[in-house]
């Protein structure tokens, strides 16, 4: 035994002491989606203004978020979560997650499906002007649409769906969708930046399910406005955080002028302060939805049924 | 009675940091509705695409991987030991590169079950070819010959003479190569796109995606019956254990014309099968506009809208830690084993235990996961909040495979070198300083680089365990590529690059370190 396991020791020593290093007590962390955005000026922002040290800590996508955040409830991987949104929080309350009267809404957006301008300008052909018409022969081949089994959009899409069509019914819609040679991808960013034509990708699909703000960012392209779903997301304390009143100033925080001016930009949402703004360019760019489908239904308790009769059919 | 002491601590490790957890994760699982999941429609066919895609992938590996041998084992030729190491770099990579390469490749609706077996043959023909090749190498070759001289010509030469000898490395091959398939997660989770899934998949989804825990157990325990019923097949008609040497001291010939059909599909395959994915990853690594090493240069970001919690470099450093960490508890724990195997008789008891301290090796790293994740989140044992986590399950799957290595090499010391020394006086830890560890020095490298190799490109339990800022380089990999705007493509082609090199550099350490030393050793002590 030569020189190798006394550096072995000496390294599992040194990497012990360091794991063992505490963390400090006015430490908040911030559970969040992998598609917030929160910059490191905000958050040494935050810190400078309330004298805490902010973690963010990105958990997957939301249904990945609220999943860990329940199988790890006994001893929470955090003291706040932002980006659950409304076809989630009523899992997360009913698994007793969130501390019921933290809860508030942060942000909104709206699930709907974009068109590429110029492709469908070149070919002259008429572009959709509502998703009922992607079954049609001459949108054949031309859409691009999310798992909603894997991505928020694709689910939000679903719930559109129920709600058009009715329990039961919706299955006739998605049959003609697949038989339309619809293509579906795993998550979002698959879809919008190397399927679709109409971004950097330069994708083969001109059609794709996305958001209303989505064309603010993307000159030649366009949302179908009607029919769409809108995704409200909630920050909330989270039961047995360890700091849950510096929990709380950090939920103010979101709420306030500073972080919710800077949403539209930063990540395509509208914020729900009504004091806050947008960019002006989006009023006519990147519009939220004119009317919106699925308010009304218990996603929660309805989501796993829908999953399952949707992945028989696309399965 | 130190013995019996030394028995408790390789035990005591596997049953906390394995069996526990494992139990725990099935045990949540058993209620009313666990048999109602077990017989569902939907677990059963499941269940039957992993069994059909890992048949499928394991037929094809061995009968690519029978040419592959003849070629590189029981032939001679320049070069070989080149090429034999370069054909276990795809087996040696993290899963979630190999995935990388072939998501790239495919059209998401049509073709992704074809593609999943295109990359579990890239990934197991060399494990095939390996397994055939160490044990056809030793053979005699003098009744091929003259069942040759007498006129039959190489095929028939081949199923009556050598296919019958080497039925053992045969259902060895089979049956992991066919493990490996059934377990494998990166694989089916991104070339399948979410669409396809494996009791792997599924299991994840069921507990991450829907937190259905009887599903999930349900699955676990499917998954699990099915690597015991491998498991035993390899045992107990398989042949001999996992030899990375290679055998090679019965004479050999060189390569003649009438091998040039297997030299012609071994050369396809080689090339196609496993160079081009290789070669399209670094393409797409060093093709950018802004200048060859732009991707690189973004090591130090956190990607395309600020999407990772740590920088690729950080993530880096953290999967360093990690390897070393797991690397020196799977070589001290796995050593510890096979010298206690090696030295005890063969009975009921210790081929029980062989095959207990085995079962990580077949066990998904998610479940395991899952298992770690409800089973140590209390407050007694808050390992889940430690970054000790997922280091601790990659040397737990580490163990049973540095074992087999190190095994092997240890029965094979000759006991009368041994008891010699032991009448000169030494004693047992002086024997093992001085001849024992000498002698088997060449499969600690390698059982090293292959503890080293499983803890970087360990994804499943990582994926679950490694919070925040303790992400390593296969969940950061991950990220990027499920997210491909602005530059986390590339940024995970540079990554995927990179990690082939790692492995690269790995394999050719392990292959440099010859047995010479070895004979030295033993011709000086003869």
């Amino acid at each position: 035994m030569s020189r190798i396991p006394k550096i072995a020791y000496i390294s599992i020593a040194a990497l012990l002491l360091a794991g063992c290093s505490s963390t400090a007590s006015n430490e908040v962390v911030l559970v969040t989606h992998d598609s917030a955005v929160i910059s490191k000026s905000q958050i040494a922002s935050f810190e400078a203004s309330s004298g805490l040290e902010l973690t963010v800590v990105k958990a997957g996508d939301a249904g990945a978020l609220t999943n860990k955040l329940i199988l790890t409830k006994d001893d929470p991987i955090g003291d706040v979560v932002y980006g659950i949104d409304n076809t989630f929080i009523g899992k997360a309350e009913d698994n007793g997650v969130l501390v019921a009267e933290s809860v508030r809404e942060i942000d909104f957006a709206d699930v709907c499906f974009n068109y590429d301008l110029s492709w469908f300008k070149s070919r002259g052909i008429e572009a959709p002007t509502k998703w009922t018409e992607l079954t049609l022969p001459k949108y054949k081949g031309l859409t691009v649409l999310q798992n909603p089994n894997t991505s928020s959009t694709g689910l939000g899409f679903l719930v559109a769906t129920v709600a058009k069509f009715g329990e039961g019914k919706w299955g006739t819609y998605w049959k003609a969708l697949k038989a339309n040679g619809v293509k579906v991808t795993a998550g979002w960013e698959d879809a919008y930046y190397t399927e679709f034509s109409g971004s950097a990708g330069k994708g083969s699909y001109p059609i794709v399910l996305s958001y209303s703000s989505s064309p603010a960012d993307e000159a030649n392209t366009k949302a179908i406005l009607t029919d769409c779903f809108r995704q409200t997301e909630y920050a909330a304390v989270l039961n047995g955080a360890k700091n849950p009143y510096h929990g709380r100033q950090l939920i103010e925080w979101l709420r306030d002028l500073e972080f919710q001016n800077s949403m539209a930009t930063s990540m395509y949402v509208y914020p729900l302060n009504p004091d806050a703004v947008v960019p002006d360019s989006w009023a006519t760019k990147a519009p939220a939805a004119t009317s919106v489908l699925g308010a009304n239904l218990q996603i929660s308790e309805r989501r796993e049924s829908w999953l399952k009769s949707w992945s028989k059919l696309f399965g | 009675m130190a013995k019996r002491l030394a028995w408790a601590i390789p035990l005591l490790f596997v049953g906390a940091l394995f069996y526990w957890p494992l139990a725990t994760i099935l045990g949540r699982g058993f209620t009313q509705e666990w048999l109602h999941d077990i017989f569902d429609p939907k677990t059963l066919d499941v269940l039957w695409f992993t069994v059909w895609q890992a048949a499928v992938s394991t037929v094809v590996c061995l009968l690519l991987g029978v040419p592959g041998a003849y070629v590189l084992y029981r032939r001679k030729f320049r070069g070989q030991r080149v090429l034999r190491a370069l054909i276990t770099v795809p087996f040696m990579l993290p899963t979630i590169v190999v995935a990388t390469a072939f998501s790239s490749f495919h059209n998401w609706n049509t073709t992704s079950v074809f593609w999943i077996i295109v990359a579990h043959v890239f990934i197991n023909y060399s494990l095939a070819v390996r397994t055939i090749g160490s044990q056809w190498a030793g053979l005699d070759s003098s009744i091929e010959e003259a069942a040759e001289l007498a006129g039959a010509g190489r095929l028939r030469s081949f199923f009556s003479v050598a296919l019958p000898q080497l039925r053992g490395s045969f259902i060895s091959a089979a049956a992991t190569v066919f493990l490996y398939c059934a377990t494998s997660y990166g694989i089916i989770l991104m070339v399948g796109g979410g669409l396809i899934n494996s009791l792997e998949t599924d299991i994840a989804n069921s507990a991450i995606g829907l937190l259905d825990l009887p599903r999930t157990s349900a699955l676990a325990l499917l998954q699990t019956l099915l690597s015991v019923a491998a498991f035993t097949v390899s045992l107990k008609w398989g042949g001999r254990e996992f030899d990375i040497d290679g055998g090679g001291d019965a004479k050999r010939s060189g390569l003649d014309r009438r091998d040039i059909s297997s030299v012609a599909l071994t050369a396809v395959v080689i090339l196609g099968l496993l160079l081009v994915p290789i070669v399209s990853i670094f393409w797409r690594a060093f093709d950018s506009p802004s200048g060859v090493f732009y991707y690189f240069t973004k090591f130090n970001s956190l990607g395309f809208r600020d999407l990772l919690n740590v920088s690729i470099a950080q993530a880096a450093a953290n999967s360093l830690r990690n390897m070393l960490l797991a690397a020196c508890i799977a070589m001290v724990i796995g050593v510890l084993i096979a010298w206690l195997t090696a030295h005890s008789k063969s009975t009921k008891l210790t081929k029980a235990l062989d095959l207990a301290l085995l079962m990580p090796l077949g066990i998904s790293t998610v479940v395991l996961g899952l298992g770690y994740l409800i089973t140590f989140s209390t407050p007694f044992l808050p390992i889940r909040d430690s970054w000790l986590a997922v280091p601790l399950i990659q040397s737990v799957i580490a163990v049973p495979l540095v074992m087999r290595i190190v095994r092997p090499a240890i029965t094979s010391i000759s006991k009368a070198q041994l008891e010699s020394a032991a009448t000169d006086g030494a004693g047992g830890w002086k024997i093992w300083r001085l001849i024992e560890f000498p002698l088997i020095r060449k499969s600690v490298v390698t059982a090293t680089a292959f503890a080293c190799l499983i803890s970087i490109g360990e994804f499943g339990a990582a994926s679950l365990l490694a919070f925040g800022e303790q992400a390593t380089l296969p969940t950061v990999l991950y990220s990027l590529i499920s997210r491909p705007g602005g530059d986390n493509y590339g940024m995970a082609m540079a990554v995927s690059a990179l990690l082939m090199v790692f492995t690269f550099v790995a394999v050719l350490v392990v292959s440099l370190e010859t047995p010479r030393r070895r004979q030295r050793v033993q011709s000086a002590s003869a």
